[in-house]
This record gives C-alpha cells, sequence and structure tokens, in this order.
C-alpha cells in the first residue's frame, strides 16, 4: 500500500507538467504571445489564413474559446465554424450541411470523441474542421479551392488541389477515388466559368451602348451568375449535388440565356422604326 | 372496305411495336449507357456511381486474402471504415451468426475487387433487395429507375460530362443501396431518420427538407428526433411523429413508389381512378396510426384541390407558350437555338419542347427566356407547391402559390410583349426578325456542341 503511494508522489510532478495548463480566461494577444513562443509555426499559419488577414477576423478566442479547458474539443465542432460562416454566406454552410459528410455528422456528433486530434481513423465523417484544418494546420487558406470566376484553371492549381485533397480525403478513400473526383469537380468548375464568359463576352460587347435601366438589367443577371458560379465551387468542395447542379450549373444555363435573351430583346426595338416604339419585354 | 383498314392498321400496329421494342433495345445495348449507349461513354467517374456497368478493379496489390486478413491491412491504411465495420452488425451478426466480412461484398481477390451494387446486397438481403427492384413497376418516379432517369435524358448525353457527373451522386441511388445505408455500418437506424433523405431531397426542385421541416410533423421530429430510439422499426406506435421512411416506405418497405399518386408534382392526373384509389387507401391507413382515416381523407381532398388549382394556373401558362409556337413568336425559335447534338429526330424536326409529355424536363438550356421562365415555374415553384401541400406546411403552400401567381404574370407580360413585338416586325419589315448567330454561339455553346 505504501509501495503505491510512494510511486504515486514519485511521478506526481511529471503528472502536473504534462497536464498543466493555465487557468483563468485569456484574450487573443495574451494567446498569441504565448503560443508564439511555444508554437511559431501555427501562430504563423493562422496569421496567412482568412481569419487573420487583411484583418483580424477570428482570432483564438472565436473558436477555442477564453479557456483552455475544453478549448480543442470546442474548436473541432462544427459550431465553432457555423455560428459566424452561416451568417456570413450561407451558401457555405447549406452546401455543406446537406452533404452525407455533414449528415453523417450531424446525427453522430454527440458520440464521438472530440478529444481526438482531426487525423486519420478518428471520426466516421470529415467536419468543417477535419478538412480544412486538418492535422492542426491553422492555414485555412490552403483548404480552399482558389476560385477565379473567368481564369481557366491551370495547370498548376490543379495539380496543388489534388496535392491538398489527396492526403486529406485519402484518409478514408482510396487514392484512385480522390483523383477521379477532383478532376472531376476542377472540370465541373471549368465548365461553369465557360458559361461565364460567355456571358462576360456579350456584356462587354453590349453594355456600354445601353441605357442605364438595360445596363442595370444585365448587370443583375451578370451578378447572378457570378453567384451560380461560386455555388458550383462549393458544391464541388462540399459534395452537394444540389449546389452542383440546381443551384450551379443550370442556374448558370437560365441566366446566360437571359442575358441573350435581353441582348437580342435591344437589338429587336432598335432594328425597328421610331413609330413602331415597343414596351419593353421584361428579361 | 371498312374491314380492310382495320387489318391494315393492326398489322401495322403489331409490326411496330416490336420494331419499337428491337429499337430501343439496340440503342440501349451498346458500350456506353442508356438510350444512347452507341454513342456515348461515360466518364471514368461513372464507375463510382454505376460499378455494375463500369467499375474495373485496380491492379496495385496481389493476392487472395481472407476476411481477418483484410482487416488487419485495412486497419493501418483506412481505420475509419474498419472502424465503421467494427460497430456494424456485419462484425457482430445476431443469434450467434458469423461475421459479414470484407470480401462477402468485395470478392477476395485483390486484383479483381467490385463494388458492392445491389446484386451483391441481394445475396443476404434478398427481400429488402426484392422489394426495391418491384418499384420498377410502378414507373417514374422511382428509385430503382433514378440511374436510368439520368442517362436517358437528353441534356444528361448532351451536356458535357464533367457537368452532369453532379447528377450522378444523387441518381446513383438506383445502383448502390449506400445512398441511404452509408457505408461502412450500413445501418437501418441511420436510413430512418429524415436527414438520411435529404442530401438528394433538397434544392429547388424537390424542397423535401424545408417542406417537411416547416410541418407540424417536421417541427416535431427537430425537437424530440434525437431522444427517440431509432433501431425500432417504422411501425405503429414505435415513434412519436413520422419521418420520411415512416410514410414514404412504411413499415420498411424498401420502395417509395406504391402510393404515388400525384407522381412528384410533375404532371396532372386523375387522383380518383382505381388505382388511386387503392393508393388513397393505403395512405388512410399509414396516417390512421396516428390519425382518424376520415381526417386524412380530408388531408387527401385538400392536396387534390391544391394540385387542380396549381394545374389549372400552369396550363394557364403552357396555352400561352404552345399558342407563341404555333404563331412562330418563340424568340429564338426551334431552329435558330443549339439542338440537342445526339438527337436524330429532333436534328430532322426542330421543335420547341413545351409540357411534360413533349420532353420539356430536358428543354432547360438551349431554349428561349420565356420558356426557361415555364420550366423554372413547373419545376421549381409548382413542386414547391405540392411539396408543402403533400408534407404538411400551409404556410408554404401559401407562400408557394403567391410565387407561382407572380411568376405565371410574368410569363403573361412576357407572352404579350413577344406577340408586339412579333407583329410589329412583322409590320415594318414583312417578315419575322433573325436572330443571327447570338444563340448557336459563345464560349460554352460551343464547348457543349462539340463535347459530349
Amino acid at each position: 500500500m505504501r509501495g503505491r503511494w510512494l510511486l504515486l508522489l514519485t511521478f506526481l510532478p511529471a503528472f502536473a507538467a504534462a497536464g498543466q495548463l493555465p487557468a483563468g480566461k485569456f484574450a487573443n494577444h495574451e494567446c498569441v504571445n504565448c503560443h508564439t513562443n511555444r508554437d511559431a509555426q501555427l501562430v504563423a499559419a493562422w496569421r496567412a489564413s482568412g481569419h487573420a488577414r487583411p484583418a483580424a477576423k477570428a482570432g483564438c478566442v472565436t473558436c477555442h474559446g477564453p479557456e483552455h479547458r475544453g478549448s480543442l474539443i470546442r474548436a473541432r465542432r462544427d459550431s465553432a465554424c457555423m455560428d459566424c460562416h452561416e451568417k456570413l454566406n450561407r451558401a457555405v454552410t447549406h452546401s455543406y450541411a446537406t452533404s452525407k459528410h455533414a449528415i453523417i455528422l450531424k446525427l453522430e456528433e454527440d458520440s464521438w470523441d472530440w478529444s481526438r486530434p482531426l487525423a486519420r481513423g478518428n471520426y466516421r465523417t470529415p467536419g468543417c474542421s477535419y478538412c480544412h484544418l486538418h492535422a492542426g494546420e491553422h492555414n485555412t487558406r490552403l483548404s480552399v479551392m482558389p476560385w477565379d470566376p473567368f481564369q481557366a484553371g491551370d495547370e498548376s492549381a490543379r495539380t496543388a488541389t489534388l496535392g491538398q485533397r489527396q492526403p486529406v480525403c485519402g484518409e478514408c478513400h482510396a487514392p484512385r477515388y480522390v483523383a477521379e473526383q477532383t478532376e472531376t469537380g476542377l472540370r465541373m468548375m471549368d465548365i461553369a466559368r465557360m458559361k461565364l464568359r460567355e456571358a462576360r463576352e456579350l456584356i462587354t460587347r453590349y453594355r456600354n451602348t445601353l441605357p442605364t435601366e438595360e445596363q442595370r438589367t444585365l448587370d443583375a443577371l451578370f451578378g447572378g451568375m457570378q453567384t451560380h458560379g461560386r455555388n458550383v465551387r462549393l458544391g464541388v468542395g462540399h459534395q452537394s449535388p444540389d449546389y452542383q447542379w440546381w443551384l450551379g450549373q443550370p442556374a448558370l444555363d437560365g441566366d446566360l440565356l437571359r442575358i441573350k435573351g435581353a441582348v437580342s430583346g435591344i437589338e429587336r426595338r432598335r432594328a425597328l422604326p421610331q413609330d413602331a416604339a415597343m414596351p419593353h419585354a421584361p428579361p | 372496305m371498312h374491314r380492310h383498314y382495320i387489318w391494315a392498321t393492326l398489322i401495322i400496329a403489331l409490326l411496330t411495336i416490336p420494331v419499337g421494342y428491337a429499337y430501343v433495345y439496340w440503342n440501349k445495348s451498346g458500350s456506353g449507357a442508356g438510350l444512347y449507349s452507341r454513342e456515348w461513354q461515360p466518364d471514368p467517374v461513372q464507375a463510382y456511381w454505376d460499378p455494375d456497368h463500369f467499375y474495373k478493379p485496380v491492379q496495385t496489390v496481389q493476392g487472395v486474402f481472407k476476411g481477418e486478413e483484410c482487416v488487419a491491412c485495412h486497419t493501418a491504411i483506412t481505420p475509419g471504415i474498419v472502424n465503421d465495420w467494427r460497430a456494424s452488425r456485419h462484425a457482430k451478426p445476431d443469434n450467434g451468426k458469423a461475421p459479414v466480412f470484407c470480401l462477402a461484398c468485395h470478392g477476395s481477390n485483390h486484383q479483381a475487387l467490385h463494388m458492392p451494387t445491389p446484386k451483391v446486397c441481394a445475396q443476404c438481403h434478398e427481400n429488402r433487395v426484392a422489394q426495391f427492384m418491384d418499384e420498377k413497376r410502378y414507373g417514374f418516379p422511382s428509385h430503382a429507375l433514378a440511374m436510368d432517369r439520368a442517362v436517358d435524358a437528353k441534356h444528361f448525353a448532351d451536356k458535357p460530362k464533367a457537368e452532369v457527373a453532379s447528377c450522378l451522386q444523387c441518381h446513383s441511388v438506383a445502383t448502390k443501396c449506400d445512398s441511404c445505408h452509408t457505408r461502412h455500418r450500413f445501418s437501418a437506424a441511420e436510413a430512418r431518420r429524415p436527414e438520411a433523405c435529404v442530401t438528394c431531397h433538397s434544392g429547388p426542385p424537390h424542397p423535401d427538407d424545408d417542406t417537411y421541416f416547416a410541418s407540424a410533423h417536421g417541427k416535431k421530429y427537430l425537437a424530440e428526433g434525437a431522444k427517440q430510439d431509432w433501431s425500432k422499426p417504422l411501425t405503429k406506435g414505435n415513434y412519436t411523429t413520422p419521418t420520411c421512411a415512416y410514410c414514404h416506405m412504411s413499415g420498411g418497405l424498401h420502395q417509395v413508389a406504391d402510393k404515388t399518386i400525384w407522381k412528384f408534382g410533375l404532371l396532372e392526373v386523375n387522383p380518383n381512378i382505381s388505382s388511386n384509389e387503392v393508393r388513397r387507401a393505403a395512405w388512410v391507413k399509414v396516417c390512421s396510426d396516428c390519425h382518424d382515416a376520415a381526417w386524412s381523407e380530408t388531408k387527401l381532398k385538400e392536396l387534390d384541390h391544391e394540385r387542380r388549382q396549381a394545374w389549372a394556373k400552369l396550363y394557364k401558362a403552357e396555352n400561352a407558350l404552345k399558342d407563341l409556337r404555333s404563331k412562330n413568336l418563340l424568340f429564338p425559335g426551334a431552329t435558330e437555338r443549339p439542338p440537342y447534338p445526339m438527337d436524330a429526330i429532333e436534328n430532322l424536326f426542330p421543335h420547341a419542347r413545351i409540357g411534360y409529355y413533349d420532353g420539356q424536363a430536358s428543354a432547360f438550356y438551349n431554349v428561349s427566356v420565356i420558356e426557361r421562365d415555364y420550366f423554372e415555374t413547373w419545376y421549381f415553384v409548382n413542386l414547391g407547391a405540392y411539396k408543402a401541400a403533400a408534407h404538411g406546411d400551409s404556410a408554404g403552400v401559401g407562400s408557394w402559390h403567391k410565387a407561382l401567381d407572380h411568376a405565371l404574370t410574368g410569363i403573361d407580360t412576357q407572352a404579350a410583349a413577344l406577340s408586339a413585338q412579333g407583329e410589329a416586325e412583322k409590320k415594318a419589315h414583312g417578315r419575322r426578325a433573325d436572330p443571327g448567330r447570338l444563340w448557336l454561339e459563345g464560349e460554352y455553346t460551343d464547348y457543349n456542341r462539340e463535347h459530349n
């Protein structure tokens, strides 16, 4: 009996050192000060992320809470991200929320052990943090596919996306599956951009010759198309059939042909003699 | 003399029907998929959505393995799916049965592995798969026919493959059981919950999620769902509120089509023909698990009423469009827009597709603005109203019908403007305006024509 107590006393300082976390509540600058010494790389990664650049929008406390206790569990769960991102852009959260990944997580998350690191085999499906802060990578920018609505996807961006996805998705899925799904998704985004470029070509050709009211009509349709284009990207990234399709590609088709309709309506009205002036056809 | 006509008609019919069947069979028997299988080959990614037809195993690992060997190796490589399997009934069956290892579904030769499809699941789950396949006899809409629905669609074959790859995630419900029972746990409890359906049953044409969650049933589910015991079968007394599966797959019957009266809201039906009376009785039986039968019948009648109202509105718009078509006032006209490249008949006889039976479901991208607006009214607004009415979201019925009225006013105004414009052009120039190449060219339009 006494031996056991002695043993415990011998190891007590070691236990304390391992589990010792400063108690109390902290502000963001205090976290950054201390953690820059302990894990400079992590802090640098956060500084490079969209959370800190161009302005500090989400600091340590935003996701981890002000206390050390439970801070990892809190930050790993979807709710840490959803609170802000739902308000910022519902398409971002909704495209994920209807995916199989999110559905399974939602049904099961309360029974999962969130104290485990965001790594292979620890979670049945990925939440926001599993992919975007994988293995503690605090530069969330690295896992967000670049998106220029008009630029065709160049080979280096394609390789970078595959290179980023393969190790993360590959923790659950087969390498060929990840490659095929990613390639298909990237091509899907390329097709969305073709539609946007086709529209831009028409806008460039016609917009400046038009009265303000008709310019506004074209701008609204073109703005809509850019939203649909972003939806395709979100659908690809978050594996949402609806964002890829109904809120993406066919929506792009619809507004592209409405732009053509507006342009042809203008041409038709111009071709008529003045005395046959027509009421405006709705776009 | 009259007798000759009868005989001639009969002989022509007897010849035409088998020739028609043979033609469809011939078209479907190519190496691609669906009605265009002789002209259209899928991208490699389709292998994962329709493994029976297109999956080819990887050749990376050699050897024939036993169940424990698969598990031992994959615990290191893909521990997630092994964890899933360990938590499943496959790993721990009831009644002391032997575990169902990886090879039961994937095969044991690593260079000849296959993806499990309903055929594979039927080795054990024979009844469930038989129920699922039996659904085909009810026609569309259907889970079991969903892949046919995709690959036979004109727009599927005609649009770039990477674009329509998005369709396969949902339409593969016909070709894989894990759309609802996700791998590798294949949980019945998961599939019983409404969330299991919403990855596909959400969004503009089928807001099943929004309308259900807004209904009294759905609100109760949101409040109490997490506390329910989902391991219980979908039968009377086991649940405090019905879910998608409770009503549409009552008793766990693995098909969703036997009670379909209004066919997804896509077309007008007579809800009181004898086959629909059978379906009505089946609905009343399900509702009667909790509600009074007379009350349930009233609810069905309310749905009929909503549908009749919606269809009266839709037909008005449809007729306005058909009128424009007959007067050659659609702009661009059928010959001035990009054709469906693979449709030989369409190329011979260009024709604007208006109405369900005319193939309107594919007419949403290479059409004129008013046709597109009608497509959206029919496919998004009308279906929103239908889903709201069918799921008991009464506020939704009101707002969707308001949206329907608004959309139809827009179509009316547009139709009037198109008519006036056409008349004025005829008067001024003596002919219809020429849209030139506007609708036939452009970066995507060109790419779409050349890549399918």
